[in-house]
């Protein structure tokens, strides 16, 4: 039975709680310490110990503490709602919704448990439990609008959608008195409704909807795309091209606008003349706008481009914008608009050349005029699809002999010394051109990330401290970590492996890994927040990117890069050293034995003065800071250099954490189901693999490295198909036909 | 070049520009933060140029500004705050920054009432205070004391926003008189129902801040580079007995 506390104890018991409110953990202990001197088995006392230790950072004690306190009383509400909060903190969140469950079961009545308990369901995607949790707090308080939109919203993300409209209108038609116009919430939970009737698929409903209820929403671009959208769907195009004019005076820089007005005014497509016309409209209007310039340029042809194209290369040229090339290059798939471009440019270079007066403004700006063509005409012969590299430095040197001191010039001279294959002499050129301008970080982070690509690590660390944060604990690789600099993780982890150091490039992808962790569960303090704030269709969009957000290229090239090292790592256990093998290159044994005993040392190095630093600062830290003492410690990386990861002996097993993602999130990227079937192949799973190729056949089946792969399967899969178990050889069978 | 609103799956690459371009960065959290609190005001300018090599591809972004409501005004006026404006090296001499800056007012008046508008520059930024001078027309408000992390000083700027607020009233009006004209066509006599003074009013705050009874309790998010903290509540922690 549970140990009743005295009055006294009873008002101490209270402000344990008041002090972890007020994360005055140590008065908290002090004060349950006190209750638990007279009443040892005292439960839910034993239970907030529990909960501030855990606040400490102490969590291997507190969850073991909570748990003998379940122990003393399992009927205490208390106790089951700090063990869910225990989980909860440390991100298990499936043991925490079971723990409220059984806290809710004992108190029923309690919101607090209640609220807890459907933030985590969202979080987690049980929609059906969400649904049921926000329909108990509906009942408990419907007088609150809140309550009506989070039920609606669960309804939406389950599917719903028909539900989540009538719990909307419900609420609409229990108020009595009409919402201020500034009603933010008011506002924002139409203009919701109507998303929710367009979703439906019934745009007519959702147009009149619009120009009724949302008219006089708070948000009106919203309402002015939405409106314009809807009006094209039901094709009333004389209205939609009001619409969409409207909204071009408002943003003319949107190319969606363009395409909906010219879809409205049901220009054909062959007319160039006609869609140009409606183009230079805007042009004129708007001297600054540069969309109604250039979008012409993607579906004109023939003579009619050229004369567009040259005025637009001209007016740039003069302007000096450094991205004329980056804002046209797409138009390359098309050979003839290829061909024309540097035709054109040393056309316009020739007739300044004829013209005196303006040669003299050129020198005062480099970057326009004859430098700017002159720059255009390096990146044109730069770039992959027009590359002539001796063209391209030859440009890219008379561009500099009107300017030996402009960055961007030096940029690409050594991007282009990066295409020719040399990679110090393009990490030299990069870091010269940030030497020459060293406030900005553009150039800085270009720096840098040659030196990464030359295997610089160390000085590229140097480059970007540059700009990290003096103050930051651990100087610039925590800040740039803390402030989650994925390129630099990315880049630097190559770096390592290409250097032959497994363990610091797997501690960078697993950091990057970690990332992508983090981002998940950044969204967990918007279940509740967003309700507050109102802002329900940003709130839907969040979570419907959260669901996706390991799709991001950022967390691919990680995950595959992680795959990778690892598959070497079990095909080669004894080769410490990374990458170089597998791929038959040619490395000499002894250098790489000897690169692999440097990086070694290195990391050694590495891991004592982290260690060093870190014996010198942590106790200063806890001291000397007050509000550090509050936040949660920091917990301790033991394995800095990443020397644990390395010595793994299950490679395979810790390659599917990364390789997991990649085939859920990227099945349409072949290098994902390539290294999928490596692994699984490897593991013997053979299923798994099968659909591996499959999907890579599906995508490419002339890609060499696929072809292999059937190769593979085949004389894996022949020697033991008779031993596996029948479905299996029977599916086998059935697939496996290539 | 488009210039659009800031969707939450532009983040990731927002925070990349942000970390290429400028020494004051964010956690992705601080960006959810603005995204979820007036995803009105935050623009983006992307390359849509750049061709696709797998569907998984991202829009590459190359100018963003992140724009915030002033949370607890102390001068009372609602307004907003630029967080962070920046575009590529790459991509300048495109007005790209002033036509981010020009939408993101608008929003910000629109939607928040927002009276005006203040940032902080580096003192030794001419560019940008060029922009935000000449350009935009703000003006400079006081120098406030190594407010960078490496101890520059900062200018404190401001712009009025009460031409886009004239123009929004004047805009509503000719709504108005046009949804009267329309519903006496149509034999409606009672007209359009009247508009209670501002168009637009302090609506910056939470709306349910008196009703729901858990306290304020500040979280950090991300940095205080000077740029406030999220003002959270943080209620799940709290037993009730």
């Amino acid at each position: 039975m549970p140990q009743v506390l005295s009055t006294r104890e009873g008002n101490l018991f209270r402000t344990v709680i008041k002090h972890y409110e007020d994360k005055q953990y140590k008065r908290g202990l002090k004060a349950a310490e006190q209750i638990l001197k007279k009443n040892p088995k005292h439960g839910d006392t034993m239970s907030m110990k529990a909960l501030i230790m855990n606040a400490q950072g102490k969590t291997e004690e507190a969850f073991a503490l909570a748990k003998e306190a379940l122990t003393v009383d399992m009927k205490s509400h208390i106790c089951w709602h700090v063990y869910g909060i225990l989980y909860r903190t440390n991100k298990n969140y499936d043991e925490a919704i079971k723990a409220y469950k059984f806290a809710l079961k004992l108190e029923p009545e309690s919101l607090q448990i209640q609220r807890d308990l459907a933030n985590l369901q969202v979080q987690v995607r049980d929609y059906d439990g969400y649904v049921q949790s926000r329909f108990v707090m509906l009942k408990a308080r419907p007088q609150i609008r809140q309550n009506w939109t989070a039920l609606a919203i669960a309804y939406h993300l389950e599917g719903n959608l028909e539900q989540a409209e009538t719990t909307l209108t419900t609420y609409e038609k229990s108020i009595t008195a009409t919402p201020s116009k500034t009603d933010f919430e008011n506002s924002e939970a139409i203009l919701y409704k109507n998303s929710i009737i367009a979703e439906r698929g019934d745009i007519e409903r959702a147009l009149e909807h619009l120009e009724t209820a949302a008219k006089n929403s708070l948000d009106r671009l919203a309402v002015m795309e939405l409106r314009a959208t809807y009006l094209a769907q039901l094709g009333k195009n004389e209205e939609a091209v009001k619409a969409y004019r409207a909204l071009l005076d408002r943003n003319p820089e949107h190319p969606d606008y363009y395409r909906g007005l010219l879809g409205a005014l049901e220009i054909p497509k062959d007319d160039q003349t006609s869609l140009k016309a409606v183009y230079d409209e805007y042009a004129e209007q708007f001297p600054r706008c540069d969309a109604a310039r250039r979008l012409p340029l993607d579906f004109l042809t023939g003579d009619a481009f050229r004369t567009a194209a040259k005025s637009y290369l001209s007016l740039m040229f003069d302007k000096g914008v450094p991205s004329t090339f980056a804002n046209l290059k797409h138009l390359y798939s098309d050979l003839l608009k290829k061909d024309i471009m540097p035709v054109l440019a040393e056309e316009y270079l020739s007739e300044r050349k004829s013209s005196a007066e303006v040669k003299d403004q050129s020198k005062a700006d480099s970057s326009k005029g004859e430098g700017a063509a002159l720059y255009f005409l390096a990146q044109h012969y730069n770039y992959h699809l027009s590359r002539d590299l001796t063209k391209a430095m030859d440009y890219v040197e008379r561009a500099l002999e009107l300017d030996n001191s402009n960055v961007d010039f030096h940029m690409t001279k050594a991007r282009i010394y990066k295409h020719q294959g040399d990679i110090r002499k393009a990490s030299l050129a990069m870091d010269h051109a940030r030497s020459l301008d060293t406030r900005d970080r553009y150039i800085n982070s270009k720096a840098a990330k040659y030196q990464l690509r030359n295997d610089e690590n160390e000085k590229a660390l140097e480059t970007m401290g540059l700009f990290t944060r003096a103050d930051t604990v651990g100087g610039p690789f925590a800040d740039l970590t803390d402030m989650q600099c994925i390129w630099f993780l990315t880049e630097d982890g190559e770096a390592w492996q290409r250097r032959g150091n497994p363990g610091l490039a797997l501690k960078r992808y697993h950091t990057i890994f970690n990332i992508f962790d983090v981002w998940q569960e950044d969204q967990f303090d918007f279940h509740s927040f967003s309700l507050r704030k109102g802002q329900i269709r940003a709130y839907v969009d969040m979570i419907r990117w959260e669901d996706r957000v390991r799709e991001h290229p950022f967390y691919f090239r990680a995950a595959l890069n992680a795959v990778k090292l690892y598959l070497l790592m079990h095909d080669k256990p004894h080769a410490s050293n990374g990458v170089n093998g597998a791929d038959g290159q040619k490395g000499d044994a002894a250098e790489k034995k000897k690169a692999a005993k440097k990086a070694k040392k290195e990391a050694q190095k590495a891991e004592r003065e982290a260690a060093e630093k870190a014996s010198k600062q942590d106790p200063n830290k806890a001291s000397s800071s007050k509000t550090k003492d509050n936040e949660d410690a920091k917990k301790k990386d033991d394995d800095p250099n990443g020397l644990k990861l390395a010595a793994t002996s299950t490679p395979l097993e810790d390659a599917m954490k990364f390789l997991g993602p990649v085939l859920e999130f990227n099945p349409k990227n072949i290098d994902g189901q390539i290294v999928g079937f490596d692994v699984y192949i490897r593991r013997k799973k053979y299923l798994p693999a099968l659909k591996c190729l499959k999907a890579a056949l599906a995508l490419d089946k002339d890609h060499s490295r696929v072809r292999e792969q059937v190769q593979q399967f085949r004389s894996a899969i022949d020697p033991v198909l008779g031993s596996l178990p029948p479905q299996v050889q029977e599916i086998i069978k059935s697939e496996f036909t290539s | 070049m488009d210039i659009r609103l800031m969707r939450p799956s532009d983040i990731p690459l927002v925070q990349h520009a942000n970390l290429e371009n400028l020494p004051e960065n964010y956690q992705l959290k601080y960006y959810l933060y603005h995204a979820l609190s007036w995803p009105q005001l935050s623009y983006v300018a992307v390359d849509v140029s750049r061709p696709k090599k797998t569907p998984y591809d991202q829009p590459k972004i190359v100018g963003y500004v992140l724009a915030k409501m002033e949370e607890e005004p102390t001068d009372g006026v609602p307004h907003g705050h630029i967080t962070s404006l920046s575009v590529m090296r790459t991509h300048r001499r495109l007005g790209i920054a002033e036509k981010l800056m020009r939408q993101s007012q608008l929003a910000m008046v629109e939607t928040f009432g927002a009276h005006y508008v203040s940032l902080h520059v580096r003192v030794s930024n001419k560019a940008a205070i060029h922009l935000y001078q000449n350009t935009l027309g703000f003006d400079r408000e006081k120098t406030e004391l190594k407010y960078y992390a490496d101890g520059e000083d900062a200018y404190c700027m401001k712009l009025d926003l009460s031409s886009i607020r004239e123009k929004l009233r004047e805009e509503l009006e000719e709504e108005k008189k046009e949804e009267r004209k329309k519903k006496k066509a149509e034999g409606d006599d009672e007209g359009g129902y009247e508009d209670e003074g501002e168009p637009v009013g302090d609506v910056g705050r939470d709306p349910d801040a008196k009703k729901d009874e858990d306290k304020k309790v500040k979280v950090k998010v991300g940095r205080a580079l000077g740029v406030g903290e999220l003002v959270e509540r943080v209620e799940s922690t709290r037993i009730e007995q």
